[in-house]
């Protein structure tokens, strides 16, 4: 990491005035807020002409673990990217579009990877891959969009709207929004939406005030306008401000989209890793992927529409756990999917919504391997591969034992059991 | 030090902000106060020129039903007799003539070509399905800006998202144009046409997989969203009626590959009896359409899909919150009327909750895209054949939507783009609605469109700058300027409320694009 002066925006009166926003807008100022701004005053608060330049790094405390949560969107079939090639049951209930067992790759006796997954091939083989079959929600929802509320609310029974990682990130020290970034997409996912502030870009170089000037005019006229704004636009206005004046070193990080491939995954992975690099206090990082809704014409293990993504989210994310420089021992990488599909084919070479499925685990403090208790298939019109793992087992294991989280309070009546996945 | 725009009154200065921090912003913010929310000396001052405004009532209704509020739609409003007078003649989009919208679908050839032909233009090379949805986003985009049916587009967008179907993605692109043609038909008309001619049409059927069913195993694809997204709604069906609605859509499909021509496969369809929810036929026939019109008319008569509609059309049209009251009344008032829209429309603009809830709603990105350019008054051209300019404003719409969040029919998946607030109000999409309005403020690098000139916004010769500030909300908000507003561009720009403006000062010549962002940068043109 370079130190160099970041004299983007006008950051120096960031801090404390965000507090006291945010103040106005939920009736109390975090800690941290006050800290970072009683340290950019202190500290490191220049002025230059008529504006104010604060060394960004005043407000970025480094997190001590990061997650990044990979939404396959659409129920990505668990059958085809981790193949129980032994139970018999597979290949019967799906003549014309079974992966074949010799092609698969990291066999072991019962599991094996789609054979367009090369690319994790190192990370498996290192240990650092892992893959835990058979999860999902506690009760079959196979409705795409109220199953992936569901999932990333993660709070049975409760009506209020606040997603795990929000929970997640509110308990971990600090109030920056920088805390929970959603990158790639405009709209940001159910896990992330709550209380806790939070940011969101396409690309780091995303994160800026447009039109900024050297005085600071544009900056002060929108806080001007957006300053005691109470609605949901209001509060987001807010946390872009202050995201903006703590975002410099990530902007600075090097950018290796080019050894990404061109997709969403890909692209948001490559965003992704260059903010973890720029070490700016971000702790959860959703990327979300779609396109896996294959009801016809999956294709076959040599190509296709399976395939294809198969390959894509092997290569995007053996690229994202390659890049992350000196983070990578903080960096873990969970990917989930609403629902996985059903055991047997239907007549157009697809399948259709089904129930149980598998996550991939990757990176720090994950025990490689294949993980999961499996139920056994049945070769029925309408049978599920069932759920022995409850998907938030899996994201327990990872918020305890990454972040210390409190189990209860990012998930409100789990009984936790320890998968093993995490070490 | 912090220097009074006018003699009356001095901000004051607040002792909130550290001491370090006031300084700094005093001298940031030119002559404005370090408090954003210290307003003393902006008072605004009424612009003599400026166009007259409808009362906040009648804005809020026709905010609600159009795509921007014009001086132009405001002549309208008060031609017609008021807000309330306006919106009747809307509901009856056929007494309004639309001449300049109705030639739009002329400046793209290729929606007049068939799908057999627009397939194999695809397959050919000549022209990629992706490059004529591209133009359908373009053209939807420019009638909203431009039809002066505004509630018919505004209804035809509704519906077209409910019922969603994909325009980019293979191959369903060959019928789009028709199928968004198709509700623009039955937009104001009765909700169990509408369902009878989306269900079955050909782009749904390619979209959503009903095309390629068969009686053995039915692709379920669209017999679960029919049920699911466009008519009861989640939790008020079970498995076993996704698997019977499958079946009873089982035989529509299209001649796949070849003509893309809509046909009826008597040996893919199941019979047998089916029952979905309260709904019961043998389906003997080896022709079932007279099951799924039986089938579509039930669902759509059903009270889950009353409910569901009415509390979709509370979302967009009241807030995000609507109360359980309002949405089962507007339910009865569906079933009553058979399914009719308009009634429905008539007693949500009615209620009290709509009275209320005026600039409740965020514009999204293609909302936000079509009132920048309307207020803006810019004129965007008809392509003119060939390699269009990419930096042309008709061509930037739909990447200008894109980066904003999503450009027209590019949804992912089929529930349709987000019609809340909160999925509109991402950090990201502010910065990308920012980064949009000050390029269409400047419209930079843009031959082919032509924009206002900056001294064509000053309305007289030597106004002063509040009362340019004035005019400006007036035409571009359909709302007075307040202290804030004001505040915020004499900062922006680095004037005082007094300076004289004319075309030859700096403001005009160099700083009126930083002018008109500001303005649209507001919490008032977010919002609708």
């Amino acid at each position: 990491m370079t130190t160099t002066d970041h004299t983007r925006g006008t950051g120096g009166f960031c801090c404390d005035e965000y507090a006291a926003m945010h103040a106005a807008t939920y009736g109390k100022v975090s800690r941290r807020g006050f800290l970072g701004g009683a340290l950019a005053l202190a500290g490191a608060t220049t002025m230059v002409g008529g504006a104010v330049v604060t060394a960004s790094p005043a407000r970025a405390q480094s997190a001590s673990a990061v997650l990044v949560v990979l939404s396959l969107r659409g129920a990505a079939d668990g059958l085809s990217l981790v193949v129980p090639h032994g139970d018999p049951v597979y290949y019967a209930a799906r003549p014309r579009i079974a992966v074949p067992s010799d092609r698969l790759l990291v066999k072991d006796g019962f599991f094996g990877l789609h054979p367009a997954m090369t690319d994790l091939e190192p990370l498996w083989t290192a240990g650092k891959l892992a893959a835990v079959h058979a999860t999902g929600l506690p009760v079959a929802n196979r409705s795409h969009f109220s199953a992936m509320e569901e999932m990333e609310d993660a709070d049975p029974g409760s009506s209020v709207r606040v997603g795990w990682l929000n929970r997640l990130v509110a308990g971990t020290p600090g109030g920056s929004p920088l805390q929970g970034f959603s990158a790639g997409s405009s709209t940001i996912p159910t896990s992330l939406v709550g209380p806790a502030p939070t940011m969101s870009a396409g690309r780091a170089d995303d994160v800026e005030l447009p039109g900024n000037d050297r005085e600071g005019r544009r900056r002060a006229s929108l806080q001007i306008m957006w300053n005691s704004e109470k609605s949901t636009l209001g509060r987001s206005m807010r946390d872009t401000f202050a995201a903006i004046d703590a975002f410099g070193p990530a902007q600075a990080a090097e950018d290796n989209r080019g050894d990404y491939p061109g997709t969403d995954v890909g692209q948001g992975l490559a965003t992704a890793a260059q903010i973890i690099r720029g070490d700016v206090g971000v702790e959860v990082i959703t990327v979300d992927q779609g396109d896996w809704d294959m009801h016809t014409d999956m294709g076959s293990a040599d190509g296709g529409w399976m395939a294809n993504n198969a390959r894509n989210l092997a290569q995007a994310m053996a690229a994202f756990l390659n890049d992350l420089g000196t983070q990578e021992s903080k960096v873990t990488l969970v990917t989930m999917s609403e629902f996985g599909r059903r055991v047997v084919e239907n007549d157009s070479n697809g399948t259709d919504h089904g129930y149980g499925n598998v996550m991939f685990v990757a990176g720090a403090g994950v025990r490689g391997g294949y993980h999961g208790r499996w139920p056994g298939l049945a070769n029925s019109y309408e049978a599920d591969l069932t759920v022995t793992t409850d998907y938030r087992q899996v994201l327990a294991d990872i918020v305890s034992r990454r972040f210390g989280a409190s189990v209860p309070k990012v998930f409100p009546g789990l009984h936790w059991q320890s998968t093993g996945v995490m070490a | 030090m912090t220097a009074a725009p006018t003699r009356d009154a001095v901000p004051r200065r607040t002792a909130t902000v550290g001491a370090l921090a006031a300084a700094a912003l005093a001298g940031t913010a030119g002559r404005a106060s370090a408090d954003p929310d210290e307003l003393g000396g902006y008072a605004p001052r009424k612009h003599k020129g400026a166009p007259a405004l409808l009362s906040r009532a009648d804005r809020h209704l026709v905010s609600r039903f159009s795509y921007g509020i014009t001086p132009t739609l405001a002549k309208e409003v008060r031609k017609a007799g008021g807000a309330q007078r306006w919106f009747e003649r809307q509901l009856n989009p056929k007494a309004i003539k639309d001449k300049k919208a109705d030639k739009l679908a002329h400046w793209w050839p290729s929606f007049h070509l068939s799908p057999a032909v627009l397939w194999q233009r695809q397959r050919d090379g000549i022209e990629g399905g992706w490059e004529v949805m591209d133009d359908y986003a373009r053209y939807v985009l420019m009638r909203r800006m431009t039809s002066r049916r505004q509630l018919l587009e505004v209804m035809t967008e509704f519906w077209e998202n409910h019922l969603h179907v994909a325009a980019s993605g293979d191959p369903q692109f060959t019928w789009r144009v028709d199928y968004g043609n198709t509700i623009r038909k039955h937009a104001l008309g009765r909700f169990d046409d509408l369902l009878r001619a989306t269900t079955t049409h050909p782009a749904m059927l390619i979209y959503l997989d009903a095309g390629e069913s068969t009686k053995d195993h039915p692709n379920e694809n669209l017999g679960r969203e029919l049920l699911e997204l466009h008519t009861v709604g989640v939790g008020n069906y079970s498995e076993k009626d996704v698997v019977n609605s499958a079946r009873i859509l089982t035989g529509y499909s299209v001649d796949y590959w070849k003509t893309w021509r809509p046909k009826y496969n008597a040996d893919d369809h199941y019979r047998g009896k089916v029952k979905v929810k309260g709904f019961r036929d043998k389906n003997k026939k080896i022709v079932g359409k007279a099951t799924t019109a039986a089938y579509l008319r039930y669902l759509a008569r059903h009270k889950d899909t009353a409910q569901h509609l009415a509390y979709k059309l509370c979302v967009k049209f009241i807030d995000d919150k609507p109360s359980k009251a309002l949405v089962r009344h507007l339910a009865k008032v569906y079933l009553d009327n058979d399914t009719a829209i308009v009634p429905v429309l008539r007693a949500l603009v009615a209620s009290p909750a709509f009275q209320h809830a005026h600039d409740k709603k965020v514009r999204d990105p293609g909302e936000d895209v079509v009132a920048t350019y309307r207020v803006l008054g810019v004129k965007l051209a008809k392509p003119a054949g060939g390699e269009e300019a990419d930096d042309s404003a008709l061509q930037s719409l739909v990447w200008q939507a894109d980066s904003i969040g999503i450009a027209p029919f590019s949804w992912e998946q089929p529930n349709g783009q987000p019609i809340d607030n909160e999925s509109w109000s991402s950090p990201a999409r502010l910065m990308a609605s920012m980064r949009f309005h000050m390029g269409a403020s400047a419209g930079w690098a843009d031959q082919a469109t032509k924009y206002r000139k900056p001294e064509q916004w000053l309305g007289g010769a030597h106004p002063r700058f509040d009362e340019l500030v004035d005019r400006l909300c007036a035409e571009l908000l359909h709302r007075e300027s307040s202290k804030r507003l004001l505040k915020a561009c004499c900062t922006a720009v680095d004037v005082k409320p007094y300076d004289p403006v004319d075309k030859d000062s700096d403001l005009v010549k160099w700083r009126f694009p930083q002018l008109l962002t500001t303005i649209l940068d507001s919490p008032e043109h977010l919002s609708r």
